[in-house]
């Protein structure tokens, strides 16, 4: 019951973007469009769950004092591993996310999550947030990247839906992003007001 | 004092560890990477240089170039808006430009980033030194666009006096 909990807290309830307003910065940079959006979920789903992972296991060994630096520690050898692995099987996908991989060790979904729940938590537990922390951020994300390529390109994962004469060029530009994210939440709270 | 050398240790012994598995991974995925860098380059030359057999790599000036026997394939990277515009410029042996390709830029999403479009690069093939190749005037700018316009524009001239002071 509680690890369904666990998995389920970061998908709507605490969604990462929309609801504890952690990582907006990735949001921002990579949502202009639905497939950085989800490439950049991917990879930050990976780093995620195996930091999470590793966090959580060694959590019994790691003092107190040290633990931000171990946490960095650990997050940035899975980015790192992340970037590699990429560019060496997905070139295409790491020219399009290429400069925002490195940036993932400051994404701050993943430190929190390291100090508000796999530090605190049993592995098995500790890999399900990060899932359910994932598939949230990945939900968000992707809207997002949907919304702007729509709005903003008249295209959805590169398929073009509408003539780009027509499209708002704002929405993939940064104020489309804040415009996005805005209504999102609003409309989420909104959705949240009404079922309970 | 032995509490602080007991947390370096500690933090020492994750280090080593995260260092050694990281030099695991580069040491098997880097083969793939330089490969994959290769392989990307190589179709890019083919890109700008249809039907060239084989490339040899000259210097002019500053830039770097590649000899076939259909011509030379010289890589610019004028200043755009966002920072550099890296373009790969296919000139033919009677100095017209073959094809032009933009390998990586950092231009505005939705108007210069526009400039990878073959609407625009297109009208690039044919000139030569005697053109004037200014936007506006013999080259369509990008709408909204205007330094980007002019970078590829600086860009491809560049690359044809490149290849004039190789010969």
């Amino acid at each position: 019951m509680s690890l369904w909990k666990d998995l389920n807290a970061g998908i709507v309830k605490e969604n990462p973007v929309l609801r504890l307003m952690i990582g907006l910065c990735p949001t921002l940079a990579v949502s202009n469009n639905a497939i950085n959006a989800l490439g950049m979920s991917v990879a930050v789903a990976f780093v995620l769950i195996c930091s999470n992972w590793v966090i959580a296991a060694i959590r019994k060994w790691t003092p107190d004092e040290i633990r931000i630096p171990i946490f960095i520690i650990v997050i940035s050898t899975f980015v790192t591993i992340s970037d590699y692995i990429m560019q060496a099987y997905y070139p295409d996908l790491y020219a399009a996310l290429g400069v925002f991989v490195p940036l993932i060790v400051v994404n701050c979904i993943i430190l929190g999550r390291a100090e508000a729940f796999a530090y605190r938590n049993p592995v098995l537990n500790s890999i399900l947030d990060g899932v359910g922390m994932s598939l949230g951020f990945a939900l968000a994300l992707v809207s997002i990247g949907v919304i702007r390529e729509i709005a903003g390109a008249g295209t959805v994962f590169g398929v073009q839906l509408f003539n780009t004469a027509l499209a708002a060029t704002i929405m993939i530009l940064p104020p489309g992003a804040f415009i996005t994210i805005g209504v999102l939440m609003a409309f989420l709270n909104k959705m949240e007001n009404r079922v309970l | 004092m032995k509490r602080i050398m007991n947390l370096a240790m500690i933090l020492m012994v994750f280090c080593v560890i995260s260092a050694g598995g990281l030099a695991y991974v580069y040491l098997f995925t880097q083969p793939q990477i330089d490969k994959n860098a290769k392989l990307s380059l190589e179709n890019s030359l083919r890109e700008v240089l249809p039907g060239s057999a084989d490339f040899e790599e000259v210097k002019c000036g500053e830039a770097q170039a590649y000899k076939s026997d259909k011509g030379y394939a010289v890589l610019v990277t004028p200043r755009g808006y966002g920072g550099p515009v890296k373009m790969l410029v296919g000139v033919d042996k009677e100095g017209k430009v073959v094809r032009v390709k933009v390998l990586d830029q950092k231009e505005t999403p939705g108007l210069g980033a526009r400039v990878i479009q073959p609407e625009f690069l297109n009208q690039f093939s044919g000139k030569s030194e005697s053109d004037k190749l200014e936007p506006k005037q013999d080259i369509d700018a990008i709408t909204g666009a205007t330094i980007t316009s002019r970078a590829a524009c600086q860009g491809v001239k560049q690359a044809l006096k490149c290849r004039r002071k190789i010969r």
